[in-house]
């Protein structure tokens, strides 16, 4: 231990003042980032690798020899599989952006010691980005519908859960490197990965699915020391007072962000994908969120200046209904994605009620009709059924339809001649501050604006092997599966709902 | 394929990876594709760029230039899981053999002289440069248009803070046994002695280059091949065992298989830029070369600076010009394997 401590002590003097040429500024930050903090952990490569040598071997292993032989991944609740072909892809995408997120630390934060902890998270991220592709390609050999698993990459950017994951998680590197420690380290891994890796594995053990979870908390062994890398740059970072106007701003930011991509959707992962059922996603809300994420860890650092996120109390507020209207937009749009949507039994209608007090009120009725618009005989899909399709929120890109639908804090906004739609009163503040930031990408329905669906689904390739059948479902049924012949008979055409949309005034 | 759901052929690998060879390998399976390929592997734009309105990628972060940056295939195969394996074992060796050396009292057959000049000056001084690299390395692998090689930039940073890491550890283990050994004055003679100005300068120079083909093409075909090969191979592996000293080398011989590997993933880079079926083939030929004639003389004046150090070996000078000669004979012999040549 005493070599480890000397080591590390003569690591953290690596540093030099350059002589030669101007040390280039890659990554512009605002901030002032004192030379002197502390690496928590310690990192030396010997130690790490021998560590995460060991949990490799122990996933791997586990994945190879116990599960594949034993078929677990093929008992697995097959409604409760689906949904994780969302989850990969988008989480893949969120660790792999976190390796772009630490080389810019590294270039930026010129403090020997925080870049040890930085470097090894970098290899981490590697690690977590690899472990997501293994686990998607070994549920696509094993599970009992691998469509999905096998080209759920490839349906990436024409899905708007994923294009919103991509908008929220490009947050970790496309911005100041603080800022984007701060969306990566101080809110996603401290506030949400216990959501994401913890406590879905939960919900993914009950339901049959032991792969998730050897993959997952092994992943998440590794965040604590994230967080940790966090908690030390936000500490460094708070010590110059002239960081905090913009550290506030940023955290504030950074909250509502990813608060706005991960709520949305955990919460219909976890509360309309479970089959056996357990505790709610609210449940898990309140304890790892609200409890300790904004109750302990950043209390800790109110003594410094930093205040709870500013729109942390609306976010609370919401959090009773964003996932019933999350689930229900994802269930409208089926044909649109590359999983397939179970309908809900009267188990499910029980838990609901029982967990969400209010639920069927607001709810129940449109499940009743989703489950009789199940089969192709019906000739209807439930997005017909709507006046026009959810405006896509011009900062997050997720519908704009939140906290719920007969309620939602949807605004239109005319700005510079052009229409755009916001989900909420801070996702336009957001947007007011640097438009510049958010005008990259039309929205998935502009993008394909006039397209009939049926030519979105063959042109996209959302089509099985056979080049009939649809990969997305409304059920579960071996039988009576979506054909595009189905969907063509529909004659539903995609239409940016911007055009028909009133330009809202603003509040005076 | 298997037959399944709905009579309809069920598709059970991967089918968006075109692999290289007739199956997908398991390297590819869970590289490839991680990054969004904007306006080619993926549609839509970005969704949100930094506060400059650059985009998050950019074609231009390169002066070359190819139209699928995700052909790129590591020749070694490496993902996290194999590399960690590789460096945990190079790890765990260093770690055996320094508790033999603990063990057997072969610390104390060391020439004092070369403990303290060489191990704890000159090999220690050394571990600056290697954290300089890594430096380079780190915003590299940000930069770069595509997850397979973004991640061998990656896996490079790390082995360059491995062995700056592993130079380290060696100078805490050796202080235990050895009494009034110190590395303590080496930070010092890397700002200021004249022998390591130009290997500084070099150093600062590597890490001001933001275009990340350059830092892998000027550190992998020119500063390593030569800088290091006499730095470290000539003056420390071929000289350490003349004055007793076994540990070191095997240190050093760890670095250089990393150094090879480097080295083939370089050249497998240059060679796809340079493939015949690439338009700008030879605009990127162009390139390459003017980078090496860039970095060939930095490098020289580097292995040119080191010579007081040769001269004062305890067992009898090192001959730099003759460690030069065979460094640049082999590195002649890399850059004709892939059509380039050393100036």
């Amino acid at each position: 231990m005493q070599h480890i401590i000397e080591t590390h002590d003569r690591v953290k003097d690596f540093d030099w003042n350059f002589s030669y040429v101007d040390q280039p500024v890659r990554y512009p930050t605002k901030y002032k980032i004192p030379k002197r903090t502390k690496d928590p952990f310690r990192h030396l490569i010997r130690d790490y690798c021998a560590m995460e040598q060991e949990k490799d071997d122990r996933q791997y292993g586990a994945m190879t020899d116990v599960m594949a032989r034993a078929g677990l991944p093929g008992k697995t609740s097959r409604r409760w599989m689906e949904i994780m072909k969302l989850v990969l892809p988008v989480t893949g995408f969120g660790e792999y952006c976190a390796i772009k997120s630490t080389g810019q630390l590294v270039d930026t934060v010129d403090n020997a010691e925080l870049r040890q902890g930085y470097m090894a998270q970098m290899i981490d991220e590697i690690r977590h980005t690899n472990q997501v592709a293994y686990l998607t390609r070994y549920l696509a050999k094993h599970a009992h519908d691998p469509e999905g698993f096998a080209n759920g990459i490839a349906l990436r950017s024409k899905s708007i859960q994923c294009r919103a994951g991509r908008a929220a998680l490009q947050g970790f590197f496309a911005c100041d490197p603080i800022e984007g420690s701060i969306n990566l380290q101080a809110v996603v891994e401290t506030a949400f990965t216990n959501p994401l890796f913890v406590a879905m594995t939960e919900v993914a053990a009950s339901n049959g699915d032991e792969a998730t979870p050897t993959v997952f908390l092994s992943i998440q062994s590794d965040e604590s020391r994230h967080m940790a890398n966090g908690y030390a740059t936000l500490a460094a970072v708070v010590s110059e007072e002239d960081n905090l106007p913009h550290l506030q701003a940023d955290f504030d930011r950074a909250f509502w962000r990813q608060h706005n991509f991960f709520d949305p959707l955990l919460s219909a992962v976890y509360d309309y994908w479970q089959e056996e059922r357990s505790s709610s996603y609210l449940e898990k809300w309140a304890e790892w969120v609200d409890h300790d994420w904004a109750g302990a860890y950043i209390r800790k650092l109110e003594p410094f200046g930093l205040k709870q996120p500013r729109w942390f109390d609306e976010a609370r507020e919401r959090m009773y209904w964003v996932g019933h209207t999350a689930a229900m937009v994802v269930f409208a749009g089926w044909p649109l994605m590359f999983w397939r949507h179970d309908p809900l039994t009267a188990k499910d209608f029980d838990w609901f009620e029982k967990k969400y007090p209010g639920w069927y009120a607001h709810f129940g009725k449109w499940w009743e009709d989703y489950a009789r618009m199940a089969d192709p005989s019906s000739g209807m899909f439930p997005l017909q059924l709507m006046e026009h399709l959810p405006p896509l929120c011009r900062v997050c890109h997720m519908p704009a339809v939140f906290p719920r639908l007969d309620n939602c804090t949807m605004r239109v906004r005319l700005i510079d001649g052009k229409k755009h739609a916001f989900c909420s009163a801070a996702c336009e503040h957001i947007f007011r501050e640097e438009p510049q930031r958010y005008l990259g990408s039309p929205t998935l329905f502009e993008e394909f604006d006039g397209w009939d669906m049926a030519d979105f689904v063959q042109q996209n390739g959302f089509l099985r092997a056979d080049g009939k059948t649809l990969i997305g479902q409304p059920h579960l049924k071996e039988d009576r599966m979506w054909t595009i012949d189905d969907i063509r008979a529909l004659k539903y055409e995609i239409k940016d709902p911007l055009h028909k949309l009133p330009v809202m005034q603003e509040a005076a | 394929m298997t037959q399944g759901i709905a009579g309809a052929a069920l598709r059970r690998d991967l089918t968006y990876i075109k692999p290289t060879k007739r199956r997908l390998t398991e390297y590819e399976a869970v590289t490839l594709h991680q990054q969004w390929e904007t306006g080619g592997f993926d549609k839509g734009g970005h969704f949100i760029v930094p506060a400059d309105g650059r985009a998050p990628w950019r074609a231009e972060s390169t002066a070359l230039a190819h139209p699928n940056w995700f052909a790129f295939r590591d020749p070694a195969q490496l993902w996290q899981r194999p590399y960690v394996r590789l460096q945990g074992e190079q790890e765990r060796a260093i770690e055996r053999m320094t508790e033999d050396a603990v063990q057997s009292g072969a610390f104390r057959d060391i020439d004092r002289r070369w403990l303290d000049d060489y191990v704890a000056g000159h090999y220690r001084v050394w571990s600056f440069f290697e954290n300089g690299l890594f430096r380079a390395f780190a915003p590299a692998q940000r930069e770069a248009l595509s997850d397979c090689l973004g991640n061998v930039l990656c896996f490079q940073a790390f082995d360059q803070m491995r062995h700056a890491q592993a130079i380290v550890s060696l100078q805490v283990a050796i202080e235990d046994q050895i009494e009034g050994f110190s590395d303590a004055g080496a930070k010092q003679r890397w700002i200021e002695e004249a022998a390591y100005q130009s290997l500084r300068k070099l150093c600062e120079e590597v890490i001001a280059t933001s275009d990340w083909c350059e830092v892998a093409v000027a550190t992998n075909l020119v500063v390593l091949p030569l800088v290091a090969e006499v730095a470290v191979s000539g003056l420390i592996r071929k000289h350490a065992p003349l004055h007793g000293d076994t540990l070191t080398p095997f240190i050093a011989m760890t670095a250089e298989r990393d150094r090879r590997r480097n080295l083939a993933w370089t050249q497998e880079l240059v060679r796809m830029v340079t493939a015949k079926d690439v338009a700008s083939a030879s605009a990127n030929r162009t390139t390459l070369q003017s980078w090496i004639g860039k970095w060939q003389p930095r490098a020289l004046a580097a292995v040119d600076g080191l010579r007081p150090i040769a001269a004062a070996m305890p067992a009898g000078a090192a001959d730099v010009t003759a460690l030069t000669q065979a460094a640049l004979a082999r590195q002649s012999q890399a850059l004709a394997e892939v059509g380039l040549a050393p100036t």
